[in-house]
């Protein structure tokens, strides 16, 4: 592939080309087996990124995606123009800033737990009681959240019931949306995140375990300095993705679990996307703007929580 | 071993790209995709070739073949050889829906545009861009029961001259008995007369905002119904609630509107909306209102009042069509007699109804541009037939010579027994294909004044109810259409048509910790939206 020239490698484009069919015939089959996610990549995340350029078209549907006329930053000036674009940035990152705090540690903390429990029925019992929330929608969720926090729900019910005190508007109350979407999320989404983490920590050499167990090492010791350290590189990957993510996420959560009362505090940029592409006029330029504007600073988040990692010390995302 | 090894790997990718393509089938289920029927030769009364044609809006029942579901539906099919494949539109989504179809240049054949002043703009860009069907010049001609109903909605005209053509077909809520000029709304005050009655206030057709205020007040406080903790004096959702405080007191709260020095001014800042507001916050943290109003589905608001009786008022829908119908599951659900059922009429805090025109139309029918002429041409012969003298009552009452007739003096008679249902659910109905679905051009508002199969005292009821509209409402509180702001559809327009008022302004309530704090949420978003607003209001007053 390169061929040394007095000390200076030169590459030789045909022979690379030689050796990469080669490759390619002798491992065939996986080469075949990548064709299908290959191709779904190019037809649902590359392709639809020409249309990313609407955000500086104005669309004519009668002339297509190509030859809608060029306007510049036109979409964008009228999207810094709306005062809940702004907003809506502002509810987001405090949302999901949040998110990273409160919910991104449960699944490890779960996982963890799982791990440590030492009857496998238990454990299965556990798991998937945990697990099952996953598999609800979020207009159930959003349903059930009614019957259980509504003011004639269960826990108003129960704490007339008990200290006979007035029916509390938890689903109205501004202050408690946040927490709300937390422990939401934390009930459905904890039990299946955390069984990354435990196939990470499936992987550890249990040899390690066994070492500390006969220097005996506690079971939070074990933890602290043989599991945690060994679903590190885990946890790291999926934070850095998470932190890439805080600029959108959670539409369906927030969707139905919001309302007239609490939307001040719910609108984010997902909800603000939605409302401004399907609630009012439709216009598909104006949404294409702010759905790049999104993507470029999640983007950026990706890039700035990769680099801090890294500098930590971490083994960081990208190469 | 390695054979195996290839054929199962094979077979895993077959599988997977098989898999990707039926996820990624362009056109998903779009029934337009499905090969028409072969044609069955001459059909139908015409002799019409057999046609398939696919038909969008939201009342269209999900699941329910119309092709070989009921009598009525079949004979109207037949008559023109139709195979009918409806798609229901969901109501919140109906806008949404359609106008994505319609940008993606896939809409079905025929489709109900839910055309309104904030849906003007977008279709004004529709037919810009060539994504709605024009009809033939002649069209008049060719179909002139359609023309004489298109004549009497005012917006068809209005739009055909705005786009020198005619893309839309509104469909009139009122031909033969129109109540009035400008249109009056049907929406009404659902009240327990009982309960009115029994905390000493009078039983009547009309309230003002403050004389509801105060008989809720007093149901909370005598709770006449027995009911207990369960009681809530008025149930609302946040829409209806919006119509109940602001619109009712203050024309004009969610759009412009021409103010006494002839200038462009918005409407939410005017003083009646204002005070409309702070009757809505007094309502609410006094627990007369619903206390959570906002959490409530338009079915969930009616639950309250008509299914579990708890609630003692309530702003809801008052169609002619309807009274009667109200009263029977009222009572088969409450067991109360129907006479506790009071619909009347809700006024501002002036003594005046408020309402701007409602302009005598509901849903425009349009066509795609990209389906054959055959299927636009045989619509239109449908609805020809349905707004005819002898097709339009079959819409509301079924088949002539069956279900009604004409007698001697040309009155529309009934031949069915009393009680029988005939539009309603499956399984319950004779007919559930009845409806606006099948091609109606005149709405049911106008055949229920006439209808037999409805009660004359209902009738009476709703007549009198339109009546004090017209009698308690003065032209400055009961306004004509301003065609100049209705057609206005700028890009500044289209941008302030999006604000959702009713969630602003419930917003605003929820969250007030004072009367005073209200008034500063209020001045607060009325300043943060000016950067929307101004724009409109220079193009306005240019």
């Amino acid at each position: 592939m390169a061929v040394s020239t007095g000390g200076i490698k030169k590459f030789d484009f045909k022979s690379y080309l030689a050796n990469t069919g080669k490759n390619i015939l002798k491992n065939r089959e996986k080469y075949l087996l990548i064709l299908p996610g290959l191709a779904w990549y190019i037809i649902f995340a590359y392709i639809p990124i020409f249309g990313l350029s609407l955000a500086f078209k104005k669309y004519i549907a009668k002339l297509g995606l190509f030859r809608s006329p060029f306007v510049g930053l036109y979409n964008f000036e009228n999207v810094f123009a709306d005062p809940a674009f702004m907003k809506s940035i502002i509810t987001t990152l405090r949302i999901n800033a949040g998110r990273l705090i409160f919910v991104f540690p449960f699944p490890i903390i779960l996982a963890l737990i799982f791990n440590e429990v030492r009857l496998g029925k238990s454990k299965k019992i556990l798991q998937s009681i945990f697990t099952f929330p996953h598999f609800l929608s979020w207009v159930i969720v959003g349903s059930i959240m009614i019957s259980i926090l509504g003011q004639r729900g269960i826990v108003n019910s129960l704490l007339n019931l008990l200290f006979g005190t007035q029916p509390i508007g938890f689903l109205g109350t501004p202050s408690y949306f946040q927490p709300l979407v937390y422990l939401t999320d934390i009930w459905k989404s904890a039990g299946w995140s955390a069984i990354i983490y435990m196939a990470a920590i499936s992987g550890i050499d249990v040899e390690q375990y066994q070492a500390a167990e006969i220097d005996g090492a506690t079971r939070l010791q074990r933890i602290w300095y043989i599991t945690l350290p060994g679903i590190k590189s885990t946890i790291i990957v999926l934070f850095i993705l998470a932190v890439g993510n805080l600029m959108s996420g959670g539409f369906e959560q927030i969707f139905n679990l919001s309302n007239a009362a609490t939307i001040k505090v719910a609108e984010t940029l997902d909800m603000y996307i939605y409302r401004i592409t399907f609630r009012g006029s439709v216009d598909f330029s104006f949404s294409a703007a702010v759905s790049l504007f999104r993507s470029t600073i999640n983007l950026l988040l990706l890039l700035a929580a990769d680099r801090i990692i890294k500098r930590v010390g971490g083994t960081g995302l990208l190469a | 071993m390695k054979c195996m090894k290839r054929f199962m790997c094979l077979f895993l990718i077959a599988f997977l790209i098989m898999g990707l393509a039926a996820c990624s089938g362009g056109k998903g289920t779009d029934v337009k995709t499905q090969a028409p029927s072969e044609s069955t030769g001459g059909g139908g009364d015409g002799g019409y070739e057999r046609i398939v044609i696919t038909y969008a809006c939201p009342q269209v029942v999900e699941g329910y073949d119309y092709n070989t579901g009921d009598e009525y539906s079949k004979f109207i099919l037949n008559k023109f050889n139709i195979e009918f494949q409806g798609i229901n539109l969901p109501w919140g989504e109906w806008h949404n829906m359609l106008s994505t179809w319609i940008m993606s240049q896939d809409m079905p054949d025929v489709a109900i545009y839910n055309y309104g002043e904030g849906t003007h703009a977008d279709a004004a860009n529709f037919v810009r861009q060539g994504l709605i069907r024009r009809l033939p010049d002649d069209w008049k001609k060719r179909w002139p029961n359609v023309a004489s109903v298109y004549g009497t909605t005012t917006l068809g005209p209005k739009l055909e001259e705005d786009y020198g053509g005619t893309y839309f077909i509104p469909r009139a809520r009122f031909f033969y008995n129109l109540p009035g000029d400008p249109l009056a709304n049907h929406w009404s005050l659902w009240m327990r007369a009982d309960w009115i009655a029994a905390v000493g206030k009078e039983v009547k057709n009309h309230y003002t905002i403050p004389e509801v205020l105060e008989i809720a007040a007093l149901i909370k406080e005598q709770d006449p119904g027995n009911v207990g903790a369960s009681l809530v004096p008025i149930s609302m959702d946040t829409s209806n609630t919006s119509r109940f405080f602001l619109e009712a007191n203050s024309t004009h709260w969610n759009t412009f509107y021409k103010d006494s020095t002839g200038k462009y001014a918005w409407g939410a800042m005017a003083e009646q909306t204002l005070e409309g507001l702070k009757l809505w916050y007094k309502a609410y943290s006094t627990g007369i209102l619903d206390q959570e109003f906002y959490l409530l589905t338009h079915e969930k608001d009616m639950e309250k009042f008509q299914t579990l009786g708890i609630a003692g008022v309530s702003y809801l829908g008052g169609q002619t069509a309807d009274v009667e119908r109200f009263r029977i599951d009222f009572t088969a659900y409450t067991g109360i007699d129907g006479s506790a059922f009071n619909l009347a009429t809700l006024l501002g805090t002036d003594g005046n109804y408020h309402q701007r025109d409602l302009i005598n139309f509901w849903g425009a029918v349009c066509f795609s541009p990209n389906s054959d002429d055959a299927k636009y041409e045989r619509w239109m012969d449908l609805m020809e037939f349905t707004s005819s003298k002898d097709g339009y009552p079959g819409t509301q009452m079924g088949l002539k010579g069956i279900d009604w007739d004409y007698d001697e003096n040309g009155e529309i008679v009934s031949l069915v027994p009393p009680g029988t249902l005939l539009a309603g659910s499956v399984g319950d109905a004779k007919y559930p294909s009845l409806g606006h679905v099948l091609g109606s051009v005149i709405l049911w508002d106008d055949l229920a004044f006439d209808n037999p199969n409805i009660g004359k005292s209902f009738r009476e009821e709703s007549k009198a109810l339109y009546k004090n509209r017209y009698d308690l409402s003065t032209p400055e509180t009961f306004t004509k259409v301003d065609w100049k702001l209705w057609m206005h559809s700028t890009e500044n327009m289209r941008r302030a048509r999006g604000i959702d008022y009713a969630t602003e302004f419930a917003n605003m309530v929820t969250s007030a910790t004072s009367e005073a704090n209200l008034v500063e949420l209020y001045n607060a978003w009325i300043s943060s939206q000016m950067s929307i607003i101004q724009p409109v209001l220079d193009e306005l007053n240019k």
